[in-house]
């Protein structure tokens, strides 16, 4: 496996779509990856296929609603975008995140205490 | 990013699925195999090969097997889909065990049965009986009179009261009022009776029925001159004109006007009970008091929404004290009005008696939930191992509990099922043995929309009732732990059963003992011979007979008459009908003193009477047929009056004479009538209460109103009405035959109908008791057996015999009787005074009835504690040992 990619935290996936969704509007899965792919240029090792699985998290929450439409390629695909409560949670967790990667950042700025 | 355009039936059917929760495999794996496919070809426009490609892509995409997994782990957490799979695994299951499965059924069906036909009786007489608009708001005001003690007081108004009341009360939003009419409806054949009813305008938008055929009366029905018109109940049309549609605008003879029927109501519009109703607009008498009253009316009104009967009655009683000035000679000296609501005056006695009913039977259900827990308790022992196995293979506890719920709420279903159909059938056997004038007419006991409901709420909580405790307890046990670990609620179980055990001797107690009661009084001698005796009422037109020598005129050819017809042995005419007597009257005995009032029920008859009721005489002699036709003046009396008024006397030409002839105008000539013999005592009041002092006059004196016949016959009484028809008719084709039948029918509905119903109940109760005991029992000791299977081994194994082992498991059961027993004892004979009221020839702490349901208890318990003792005593010792 490439060294450089990481493998995606275990629940940020979910917010990464929840984001996705808010900042395109109505998005097929492969779409959904592609952007995820675009946005992490490549750092991120994503399956592409626990987006699905995320998907199914996030519908049976009532966070993002599913419709049938027809892809740019005139397929028919399934076109998920996010609901109000998704949008509550989005913020909710977008702040948790800030807090905990701000929080984690800190902690990796100490210079051990005796070479000060 | 706008959508591009869909199809609008794909997308409400996604909708759908998605509401449901459901969303199908393929559409899922659609979905991924497309995204696959996608990647792919972007991988082969990066000048892959097709192989390498389609490598790249399903690395990228991740194990598509594992995702499918994941996916259905999500999924059934709460979908349909997964319950479907649970509940097809229950039904799996549960063929498995018939025999539980039946058991736990039957159980529950018998709770839910009994618990929804009495729903139903309550539903459709206590809280949906009237099918009116705004019925529960329907209310009719009574005078009550503040010196009597009594419930009751005066229904009837006249027209001007009837008028005051409308136009000036302030609480109502509209009101009706009828008045009673017998119409006598002549045609080609002869005369028959119908019971009418006038009402007033607006009846009928008062009610807010629609008519089932034809029209309702209008307001220009009520005007003077409008054709005469008249609409017509449901039963009478079927019963008395067999649903013939063609009657409808046609015109009948009623009372001598010839009237066109207008309308059919629906079957539940049952109005004053009344065959027809004529219209009629009530005017202001000039007189108006209500001995002038031409005809008395009874008001019902409609309080307006949000009125409160005190508020009605405060109101109404400003009415009624201006009323009072008026016409003081109406009014008691002080009263008070009272509102009641409409189907009180039927239906209040039976309230109190249904709701105990109820009480009994959500007993019945708790007891027959709790057998079922003990059942599932039981087998959850036998199952340990599948679920052990289950949870091991990774099956969360909730999920292992919803298994357990599932199967639960499958058994009451079908319990439920299995109940309705119980219920429908009890029902029918309820109604066949329910004394009728305890219901109001307007309602039909069925199983309605409310009572399914009712019975479907029942089958969706019991499970939480019955299946939750053992599906926690199976749940619960630690998979390293495997088999151990006893019901902690072990005492919880062992009292449900002394309970059931108790509460199934206190319902067989109180059956027997109405049963003995019912039997008992079936045994109180009525003093006369019921059987083979018609009995009917021939209401005489009152234009033509208006003085006693025209009723015997008529009355003497048609009793000649019926004693001539073939099945015919002997016929007479009366005042009143048995078992009750006449008119009460105020008297005085010739030359006797007496401070208190004395009084006597007054009947008037032909010399045939007493033999043809086959009523003995003790002393003297009947009337004679000259003293008949002659209407002289003297009299009959029964034992009980000879052994009050006139003790160690001979009664025999002593006389009496009676209050209320004296007020009858012309009557003062000869108010004195000569006994001239004395009758053993016929039941005239009712059988639980003490036979009435009562005196019998020729029915052709002056102020007699006989006008009912009673006829012997040779053969079955119920098949003379068309010949006693025709007689009447030979003799005035003008006199109907009205409420005909037998004496033993017309006895039967007032003396034994109400004491059979409580008795055919508590039956039904306590042999379902019975049943619920049986399984209780055999469901507690299956268990406990069936956890001692080890340690029964053992005993064998050291040398136990079969016999030992089967006494060991009876006792562990009969001990649990016996508490039962002893408290069942207990409280049947402090409920005792509570049925002691409706108990006759047996007192309420009989020791024959107690000793012989105790026995039966007891004989049903040793059957149930034997059948899992004897399995019991069958293990083999080997193989029980094993098990560890």
């Amino acid at each position: 496996m490439d060294a450089n990619k990481s493998e995606v935290l275990q629940g940020t996936l979910d917010l990464m779509i929840l984001k996705t969704l808010h900042g395109l509007g109505p998005l097929h899965g492969f779409g959904i990856a592609r952007r995820i792919e675009q946005i992490s240029r490549d750092v991120l090792q994503l399956n592409e296929g626990t987006v699905y699985t995320s998907l199914l998290r996030l519908r049976h929450q009532k966070w993002i609603t599913a419709e049938w439409g027809v892809s740019e390629n005139n397929r028919k695909a399934k076109f998920y975008s996010i609901t109000k409560r998704g949008l509550k949670q989005l913020e909710l967790e977008a702040k948790n995140w800030a807090r905990i990667s701000d929080v984690i950042g800190r902690v990796l700025q100490l210079e051990p205490e005796g070479k000060s | 990013m706008s959508l591009p355009k869909q199809s609008t039936l794909r997308v409400f059917a996604a909708k759908l699925r998605g509401f449901f929760g459901v969303q199908r495999h393929d559409e899922f794996d659609d979905e991924m195999q497309e995204h696959l496919r996608l990647l792919t070809e972007r991988f082969e426009s990066r000048s892959m090969s097709k192989k390498e490609a389609a490598a790249a892509a399903r690395r990228q995409f991740g194990n598509l097997t594992l995702l499918q997994e994941d996916r259905r782990g999500l999924q059934t957490f709460l979908s349909v889909e997964a319950l479907w799979h649970d509940l097809r695994y229950s039904l799996r299951t549960l063929r498995k065990s018939r025999g539980f499965a039946a058991v736990s059924i039957l159980t529950l069906g018998l709770g839910i049965g009994a618990a929804t036909a009495i729903f139903s009786v309550i539903e459709n007489v206590l809280l949906e009986p009237f099918p009116y608009k705004g019925a529960e708001r329907m209310v009719f005001p009574r005078l009550h009179n503040a010196q009597e003690t009594e419930e009751g007081g005066r229904q009837g108004y006249t027209p001007n009261e009837v008028l005051e009341f409308t136009e000036t009360n302030n609480v109502f939003d509209g009101i009706t009022a009828a008045a009673e009419d017998l119409v006598l409806y002549k045609h080609g054949e002869g005369t028959d009776q119908l019971y009418g009813a006038h009402v007033t305008p607006g009846t009928f938008e008062f009610f807010g029925m629609p008519v089932l055929h034809g029209r309702v009366l209008q307001r220009g029905d009520y005007e003077p001159g409008a054709p005469p018109v008249f609409v017509m109940r449901y039963k009478t049309w079927r019963e008395r004109f067999s649903g013939d549609l063609s009657i409808l605008n046609t015109t009948l003879d009623l009372n001598g006007i010839p009237r066109t029927l207008v309308g059919i109501m629906p079957p539940r519009f049952g109005w004053y009970e009344a065959d027809i109703l004529i219209p009629e607009k009530l005017r202001r008498e000039a007189k108006g008091s209500f001995a002038d009253s031409p005809e008395i009316w009874f008001m019902l009104g409609r309080l307006k929404p949000g009125v409160s009967r005190q508020q009605a009655e405060a109101d109404l009683s400003v009415i009624a004290n201006r009323l009072a000035k008026i016409y003081p000679q109406d009014y008691p000296a002080r009263f008070t009005v009272q509102v009641r609501k409409l189907g009180d005056a039927v239906i209040g006695r039976f309230e109190s008696t249904l709701y105990t009913v109820l009480a009994a039977v959500g007993l019945l259900l708790l007891i027959a939930c709790s057998n079922v827990a003990n059942l599932m308790l039981a087998r959850a022992t036998t199952r340990e191992k599948e679920l052990v196995l289950r949870a091991a293979l990774g099956a969360g506890r909730a999920r292992l509990v919803r298994l357990l719920m599932v199967e639960s709420l499958v058994l009451a279903i079908a319990g439920a099922m299995l109940g309705i159909f119980i219920a429908w059938g009890g029902l029918k056997a309820l109604v066949a043995v329910m004394p009728q004038n305890l219901i109001p007419t307007e309602s039909v006991i069925e199983l309605n929309a409310p009572v399914l409901a009712f019975a479907l709420a029942i089958a969706v909580l019991t499970p939480l009732l019955f299946g939750l405790a053992p599906a926690l307890q199976s749940s619960r046990r630690d998979t390293s732990k495997g088999i151990g670990g006893g019901f902690r609620g072990g005492w919880l179980r062992d009292a449900v059963v002394v309970t059931e055990v108790a509460l199934s001797l206190t319902l067989l107690v109180g059956a027997g003992l109405l049963m003995r009661s019912f039997v008992a009084l079936r045994e109180v001698p009525l003093g006369l011979r019921a059987d083979h005796v018609f009995q009917a009422v021939l209401p005489l037109p009152p234009d033509r007979y208006k003085t006693p020598e025209q009723a015997t005129a008529f009355f003497r050819p048609l009793l000649a008459r019926l004693k001539t017809l073939p099945g015919v042995v002997d016929a007479a005419a009366s005042s009143a009908f048995p078992p009750y007597g006449g008119e009460p009257s105020k008297l005085q005995v010739a030359g006797k003193a007496h401070g208190e009032d004395w009084q006597a029920m007054l009947q008037q008859a032909s010399q045939e009477y007493f033999h043809v009721l086959r009523i003995e005489f003790k002393e003297g002699r009947g009337f004679s047929e000259a003293e008949v036709n002659d209407a002289r003046r003297v009299a009959v009396v029964n034992a009980t009056f000879a052994r009050k008024y006139l003790p160690n006397e001979n009664p025999i030409g002593q006389r009496v004479r009676l209050a209320s002839l004296d007020t009858l105008a012309g009557q003062a000539r000869a108010p004195w009538f000569e006994i001239v013999g004395v009758v053993a005592d016929v039941t005239n009041n009712g059988l639980q209460s003490p036979i009435e002092p009562e005196v019998w006059l020729p029915y052709s004196i002056p102020g007699s109103r006989a006008q009912v016949i009673l006829v012997r016959t040779s053969q079955d009484p119920a098949t003379m009405l068309n010949t006693v028809r025709q007689a009447v008719w030979a003799t005035d084709s003008g006199v109907a035959v009205a409420y005909p039948g037998t004496l033993v029918d017309r006895i039967g509905e007032r003396l034994y109908a109400g004491p059979r119903f409580g008795f055919v109940l508590m039956t039904i109760f306590g042999s379902i008791g019975l049943i619920l005991v049986t399984v209780g029992l055999y469901s507690v000791l299956a268990y406990s057996t069936s956890q001692k299977a080890h340690e029964i081994g053992i005993r064998m194994a050291l040398g136990a015999e079969r016999t030992d082992v089967l006494g060991m498991v009876i006792r562990s059961g009969l001990r649990f009787v016996l508490a039962g027993l002893a408290i069942g004892i207990v409280v049947s004979l402090l409920l005792g005074r509570l049925v002691s009221a409706q108990l006759v020839g047996v007192t309420a702490y009989d020791p024959a009835t107690l000793a012989v349901m105790t026995l039966l208890l007891t004989l049903t318990a040793a059957i149930a504690c034997w059948i899992p003792a004897r399995r019991a005593a069958r293990v083999d010792p080997a193989i029980a040992l094993r098990y560890e």
